[in-house]
């Protein structure tokens, strides 16, 4: 019953909200809201879990001395600060609202604009002409780089009447090649997607519980 | 005078009515107008679950002289005033003979929808242009009754596709089932799998695995943990530490259980530690620097990003290469593929995600309906060459050929 | 090591500092690099300019600090676009770290065109669940939001009284640094038949191509490049245009460090082709 409770549950609301779809019954979707709000209450207390999760991880952390344990003061501290600050003098104005802007913020940034120097450096690594279809990844790589830029639109010229520039190559790129590839993973991630919508319903997919096996 | 309320119509004409009637000539001669009036028709609403009617009306007349237009309308059959006169006397006359002022409209609008309506009953509408001190109502509609549908109409082609994959999904599933012998091809990354953890074991470090950013409901996040269990079930027979941060709570409460099962399946319960299957952070940007602090402190010798990613994908797996690690992503999301791609040793591309559990567990369930994804995607196939042969062959592209060639 | 083999393993941290400079240098000392409207921004802009006095939009902030750099100048745009036609918006946002910046940005936008809050435009907040805040729009917007950011109940925030599903919006803009604006016009887009048009990071824009060519978001901003076409046909320059000069040098020099590794790799190639004949 500890698993097939869950399994009928998930196939009963999963049947509820697959009929809700097709049907204009306001019974449904009177359901279908119900569920919606549920949805928001229950992942509003999922928080509470995940911190109570750090804050155990840090803490377990301290108390066993374990590798660059001190780092999980910094943490602790941080997250104590933040609640403490907004509880004390609320979201706006104050200390919170200082420490959001002026350390959450750049801090957020810093690590996004990582990516420049990442991209940069992985770029380097992989775009090399080995092998035919690499050579081609190159060179399309490249022309999306300049035409994503204005420096792309300076570079062409006219070619039989229409305006032919780096910056027209790229869009192509990304619109026709780029979008054919595209719209076939796409595909296969719907299809994946209510087979494993399918797959919960029916019970025969019960990751969610906790068992892949 | 008996007040009208939008929803207070009577169903019984009063005496007044034939005073009225009488005074309506008279009124009618005294503002002799030669304005249009409306042409209204009301259908039942398709799609609902029969409470309302759709209101569609036409005016020949020149739509600047128009204030407004008012909807009224009457239970089953009754008497109107038919022909324009002065708006007094012209609402009098439908107040009178009990038809009750729905709502108005404005001049450039043809259509009015008008819901919470009684199932079992038959409307009739009247649609009125106002025109000043006059008002020109239309001949009141047949009257029409709401009718209930049990399908939207506009879903009939998904209900279809999901009947016709349901059915493939069953029926492979239960030849899988009965032992049917279903082909996988080589998946290369997944065939990687033991050789990443026995090396992380040989090198005595952590196998660290990130199951993407997304919560439950994402299907590649399903997947990942699916690949979680298997990974965690080899790092328990290797005895290897295995390490789990997560984004999403409720992803993290489901993986931890999945590890404690794979260590438990393997005769290792006792490796199993809370602490490492551990929540970090919702922010997206704040977990990509405590994975990447994680990899850069402890140096894991295998690093598993798998799941759902976004711009993130790049920091991590960089990172990863940085220290060496042997890194096996994977993911359903374009565009972080080509940084997983020129940064780990291997990927898995889309549905090889999906596959991956399937593929490591041989699983006959999941196999069957992994199978029914194939057969299906080659019915959309097939239907998307019928759709371009018609297309090609349909005479408006041979005149584009046409005029393309000229 | 040899000379080609340096070409093909330099440094990281060259690279790196190599970086810093094409990006710092630009913003210092700008060159004013022309900026050509692509046809995805053209169409976000007509969306926009084809709304009339009064409509009402729904403004979804779908990002936080990390990606601010990016996406600010676009939500920033997009506001005085919306504000100069005297168009109300309903903002509201997905990420929890977005409430203050969404909250800083209307205020200052608001106040450049003398918009007044509750009228002329609402900020509803953060809800936890974003796909069931979708979904539950799409049903009613005061059950989804009872309150708005700053705890005033919706029902007594005059513009709120003319707000009940996606049927009183005329357009929904999106501006996201994740999958969001995917989810908006799958989800509002798909099922309630809102129009949906975004704003996105340059990596995220490669993935509204599908949705553009189908028709399901009709205009988009890509990136930081999107921004400064936008902010060139809105006539107010700001932070897209002054960043477009960073990016066209960092893209020149990835592109110089790609030809110098390719170069490396085939004088190495010739190398051993050479070793070998011999």
């Amino acid at each position: 019953m500890k698993r097939q409770g869950p399994v009928l549950l998930a196939f009963i609301i999963g049947m509820l909200m697959l009929i809700q779809f097709f049907t204009p019954n306001p019974l449904f979707l009177r359901i279908y809201n119900l569920f919606l709000d549920w949805k928001q209450v229950v992942l509003g207390c999922t928080l509470i879990l995940g911190t109570w999760s750090l804050i155990r991880h840090h803490t377990r952390k301290i108390e066993r001395k374990q590798e660059n344990w001190q780092y999980s003061y910094v943490t602790l501290i941080g997250l104590a600060a933040m609640v403490l600050a907004a509880l004390i003098w609320k979201t706006e104005g104050g200390p919170y609202t200082w420490m959001f802007q002026n350390m959450q913020v750049p801090m957020q940034s810093t690590m996004f604009s990582l990516l420049a120097f990442f991209v940069a450096s992985a770029s380097y690594r992989a775009f090399r002409a080995r092998t035919f279809a690499a050579t081609l990844l190159l060179i399309a790589g490249a022309v999306v780089m300049l035409g994503r830029v204005p420096v792309g639109a300076l570079i062409g010229g006219s070619i039989g009447g229409h305006e032919v520039t780096v910056s027209t190559v790229a869009d192509w790129i990304l619109n026709v090649p780029n979008l054919a590839a595209k719209r076939g993973i796409m595909m296969g991630v719907g299809l994946g997607m209510t087979a494993t919508a399918i797959k919960i319903i029916l019970g025969i997919e019960t990751t969610y519980l906790g068992k892949s096996d | 005078m008996k007040a009208v309320t939008p929803r207070g119509e009577s169903r019984s004409p009063s005496l007044a009515a034939l005073v009225v009637a009488l005074l309506f000539s008279v009124v009618l001669s005294a503002h002799p107008s030669g304005a249009a009036a409306p042409e209204g028709r009301v259908a039942d609403t398709p799609d609902d679950w029969g409470t309302s009617l759709t209101l569609t009306w036409t005016y020949a007349g020149p739509p600047e002289e128009i204030e407004a237009f008012e909807i009224r309308r009457h239970a089953g059959q009754a008497q109107a005033p038919a022909a324009p006169a002065a708006a007094d006397s012209i609402d009098m006359s439908f107040d009178t003979w009990g038809w009750a002022l729905v709502d108005s409209a404005a001049p450039g609008d043809t259509v009015f929808v008008d819901s919470d309506l009684d199932g079992g009953t038959a409307y009739s509408y009247a649609v009125v242009a106002c025109l000043g001190a006059v008002k020109s109502p239309s001949v009141p509609t047949p009257p029409a009754r709401p009718e209930r549908q049990y399908l939207r109409s506009a879903t009939v082609n998904v209900l279809v596709a999901v009947g016709v994959f349901m059915a493939l999904v069953l029926v492979l599933v239960e030849r899988a089932r009965r032992g049917a012998d279903l082909f996988i091809r080589r998946i290369a990354g997944l065939e990687a799998v033991e050789e990443a953890v026995g090396r992380a074991t040989e090198m005595g470090r952590p196998i660290l695995y990130v199951p993407g950013l997304d919560p439950m409901d994402e299907v590649a996040t399903v997947a990942a943990i699916d690949i979680l269990g298997q990974v965690a079930k080899k790092a328990g027979e290797y005895e290897t530490k295995l390490v789990c941060p997560n984004r999403d709570p409720i992803v993290m409460a489901v993986a931890q259980q999945v590890v404690r099962e794979a260590y438990a399946s393997v005769g290792k319960p006792h490796l199993y530690q809370d602490e490492n299957v551990y929540y970090v952070t919702f922010s997206q940007f704040g977990y990509a620097a405590a994975v990447a602090g994680y990899m850069v402190r402890e140096r894991p010798a295998t690093n598993f990003f798998i799941g759902k990613f976004y711009a993130e994908s790049l920091v991590l797996a960089e990172t990863g290469n940085a220290t060496g690690a042997i890194q096996i992503a994977g993911t359903d999301s374009d565009a972080q593929l080509p940084f997983f791609i020129s940064a780990c040793d291997y990927t898995l591309i889309g549905e090889e995600l999906y596959a991956g559990a399937v593929y490591l567990s041989r699983r006959p369930l999941l196999l069957g309906a992994l199978k029914a994804q194939d057969y299906a995607k080659i019915l959309i196939l097939a239907a998307m060459v019928v759709g371009i042969a018609l297309a090609v062959a349909s005479p408006g592209t041979f005149e584009a050929y046409r005029k393309l060639l000229q | 090591m040899a000379f080609y083999d340096r070409m093909m393993k330099i440094d990281r941290r060259i690279i790196y500092l190599c970086m810093t400079l094409a990006v710092a240098l630009p913003l210092i000392a700008p060159i004013g690099m022309p900026v050509q409207v692509s046809d995805e921004t053209r169409g976000f802009y007509d969306h926009i300019e084809d709304l009339e006095a009064g409509d009402i939009v729904l403004f979804s902030f779908d990002y936080e600090g990390d990606v601010m750099a990016e996406l600010n100048p676009m939500s920033i745009a997009a506001l005085r676009h919306l504000f100069r036609q005297d168009v109300r918006v309903v903002a509201l946002t997905t990420y929890a770290g977005g409430t203050g910046i969404a909250q800083g940005i209307l205020e200052r936008v608001a106040a450049e065109y003398d918009k007044h809050y509750g009228t002329d435009y609402v900020f509803l907040g953060y809800n936890p669940d974003w796909s069931g805040t979708i979904l539950r729009l799409g049903e009613s917007f005061k059950a989804t939001y009872p309150a708005d950011q700053f705890g005033k109940s919706t029902r007594e925030i005059p513009l709120m009284q003319e707000v009940e599903t996606y049927d009183d919006i005329a357009l929904l803009i999106s501006i996201a640094g994740s999958a969001l604006s995917e989810y908006w016009a799958i989800w509002a887009g798909g099922r309630y038949g809102v129009t949906v048009v975004s704003g996105n990071t340059a990596i995220q824009a490669i993935l509204i191509y599908p949705y553009y060519n189908a028709g399901q978001i009709p205009g988009f901003l890509g990136g930081l490049k999107g921004a400064a076409e936008y902010e060139k046909m809105v006539g107010k320059p700001g932070l897209g245009i002054k960043g477009m000069d960073a990016q066209s040098v960092a893209h020149l020099l990835m592109l110089s460090f790609i030809v110098v590794g390719n170069i490396g790799y085939f004088l190495s190639r010739r190398h051993e082709a050479r070793l070998k004949r011999e």
